[in-house]
């Protein structure tokens, strides 16, 4: 155990534990590879600018995040919410409906399930706990777990990241999403529902009908936000690249000129917030491409295959495996380190036995977003933590129930390529 | 000095915003030349995509926090000050050893990418790619000075995921 390579692994998870950032983790603990196997050192600049400069499709990724941050600060989230209200408000529980359906809207214009979260979690707790209505636990647990929808839904920065490692074709992997995301929300629905009767959670005061036509009109802007977005990436007329600098600019041009809810303040800084998380994403995946080359220089992917086809694994079998895998990972890792660094290493198996690429990419992208909200580490459980001053241990309390039928979910989408594959199918997909 | 290094930091801030924004505007300029005007143009795909490795790099050099970035908190996490403190010593030494001994390597390969150029605008790669050197000097001076403020006593800061700047 004392390769090269072996050592390599060794310091970048013991820096890593230590608290270094991870991108600078893998790129240190490649230049340690490289000096102990005598290659040029070179290499790891190499690697690092070259494959930032040549993977056109990750520039979605800085895109899609300001549009997300663009759609926050303009007043979109509140009309959209008003709009859910009067749809699914006047049943029982209605306001934690609002929050899943507001979800699913959202998901279709936004590809983060953090700017979710961020976007609308604060407002839809002071919605849901005015008045004790709601338990606070229970409202921040809703948010947590309605905003995982927001990635498996398309747009999504999870499945950029997921193409840019298997090159599977987003336009497809978005299409892929669509029946996956809207079965995990009916599946929240579902168990809203129940627990509307059980808890007798309150009905909202029905929004008369004549009103729908008003405040549909009034969140129009934003719900025809999915149909320039995907449209334009399915009519062929923008690349998903493209359509991601569409989506900002429809987002900015909305809320500057129609909704007039932007400052120069407000513009700036969100540019400012998007360009930050840009570059720490993007150090994640310079580490990122720096360790895949030592990766593949030790024939990792290949040994893994042999290794498993050793195993005499069905298909079925290896999925079942990936997703418990992940899941573990998920409770411990932050879901991009995962998607740069574990599942390169799965995808040559998954080849090998004939698994689609596009089925897999939706597989992972559930399991990393479940990854979101298993402690501990969870990321949308602290920000709702964060945001709402819920102890950590009453949200996880209450997302326990979710997170049990979403991996019923998860299993039905692992056992039936044809659920997920029918919407890409239907549009010429030849997997 | 401290309010010159707030004020350099500002203006680093500033020059990210301007790089993102404009990477912003190339795309929509490209997407009007194109589907508007039927003009296809190249030079645009090209400036984005330096835009990109020059606001990851510049911005990890000079504008995220440590706070910012995304890290393994498991034990990182749940140590005490003074446990951090000999964490951040190990981690320092090790970058700042690492990052040192494969700079002049770097240096040559950046050096040598004088021979190529971009293929729309002509520009020399060196220019573009210098930005790794950058990146990588204000990572070595950063962690140096982290680590001697480790081992003069102050503990780094904890760390808060909810601050680090994740995608998903």
């Amino acid at each position: 155990m004392t390769s090269p390579f072996s050592l390599c692994i060794l310091a970048i998870v013991s820096l890593s534990l230590l608290g270094l950032p991870i991108g600078h983790a893998m790129i240190a603990g490649s230049i340690f590879y490289l000096l102990l196997a005598g290659q040029d050192l070179s290499i790891a600049a190499e690697q690092l600018l070259n494959g930032m400069y040549t993977n056109y499709v990750i520039l979605a990724v800085p895109l899609f995040i300001l549009a997300a941050e663009l759609m926050n600060i303009g007043s979109m989230t509140e009309r959209l919410l008003r709009f859910c209200d009067a749809l699914v408000g006047r049943f029982r529980g209605g306001l934690a409906q609002v929050n899943i359906v507001q979800s699913v809207i959202f998901a279709g214009m936004s590809g983060s399930a953090i700017a979710d979260a961020a976007g609308t979690g604060r407002m839809m707790q002071a919605m849901m706990t005015k008045d004790g209505k709601y338990p606070a636990s229970f409202a921040a647990a809703l948010t947590a777990v309605s905003s995982v929808i927001g990635p498996i839904i398309p747009p999504s920065i999870p499945m950029v990241l997921y193409a840019l490692v298997s090159d599977a074709s987003i336009g497809f992997l978005f299409l892929a999403g669509v029946v996956p995301g809207l079965l995990m929300a009916g599946v929240q629905m579902g168990i809203v529902g129940y627990a509307a009767k059980a808890r007798n959670f309150p009905v909202e005061l029905p929004i008369p009908m004549r009103e729908l036509p008003g405040i549909t009109w009034r969140a129009l802007p934003a719900l025809l936000m999915p149909v320039v977005l995907l449209g334009g990436i399915y009519g062929g007329a923008t690349t998903p690249t493209e359509a991601a600098a569409v989506a900002a600019a429809y987002a900015l041009a909305i809320s500057v000129l129609l909704y007039r809810s932007v400052t120069l303040g407000n513009f700036y800084a969100s540019l400012a917030y998007s360009a930050r998380t840009t570059a720490s994403i993007g150090m994640l995946i310079a580490g990122a491409l720096v360790f895949n080359y030592v990766v593949t220089i030790e024939n990792i992917p290949d040994s893994l295959k042999i290794l498993l086809s050793g195993w005499n694994l069905s298909p079925l079998g290896f999925l079942l495996l990936v997703n418990v895998v992940l899941l573990v990972l998920g409770c411990l890792l932050e879901g991009t380190a995962i998607l740069l660094i574990v599942v390169p290493v799965l995808i040559p198996t998954a080849k090998a036995l004939g698994i689609d690429m596009v089925h897999f990419g939706v597989i992972v992208v559930v399991n990393i977003m479940l990854g979101l909200i298993t402690p501990p580490y969870g990321l949308l459980l602290f920000i709702m933590n964060n945001i709402t001053g819920v102890p950590l241990r009453d949200i996880v309390r209450e997302c326990m129930p979710f997170l049990a039928a979403m991996v019923a979910a998860l299993a039905l989408i692992t056992l039936s390529p044809g659920l997920v594959l029918w919407l890409p199918r239907l549009m010429g997909y030849p997997g | 000095m401290r309010a010159l290094g707030g004020w350099l930091a500002r203006r680093a801030e500033n020059v990210l915003v301007l790089m993102l924004g404009a990477m912003f505007a190339v795309f929509i300029l490209q997407i009007v030349f194109r589907y508007l005007l039927n003009l296809p143009i190249g030079w645009t795909h090209e400036i984005s995509v330096i835009l990109w490795l020059w606001i990851v790099l510049f911005g990890a050099a000079f504008v995220t926090r440590e706070s910012d970035e995304i890290r393994f908190d498991i034990l990182y996490g749940a140590a005490g000050p003074r446990a951090r403190r000999i964490m951040a010593v190990i981690t320092a030494t090790a970058m700042v050893v690492l990052y040192t001994l494969s700079l002049p390597a770097m240096a040559d390969y950046v050096t040598f990418m004088k021979v190529e150029r971009t293929a729309y605008l002509k520009l020399p790669f060196n220019w573009v790619y210098a930005i790794y050197l950058a990146f990588a000097v204000a990572a070595i001076i950063r962690y140096l000075w982290l680590g001697w403020q480790a081992l003069r006593g102050t503990a780094p800061e904890a760390f808060d995921p909810t601050k680090a700047g994740s995608g998903v």
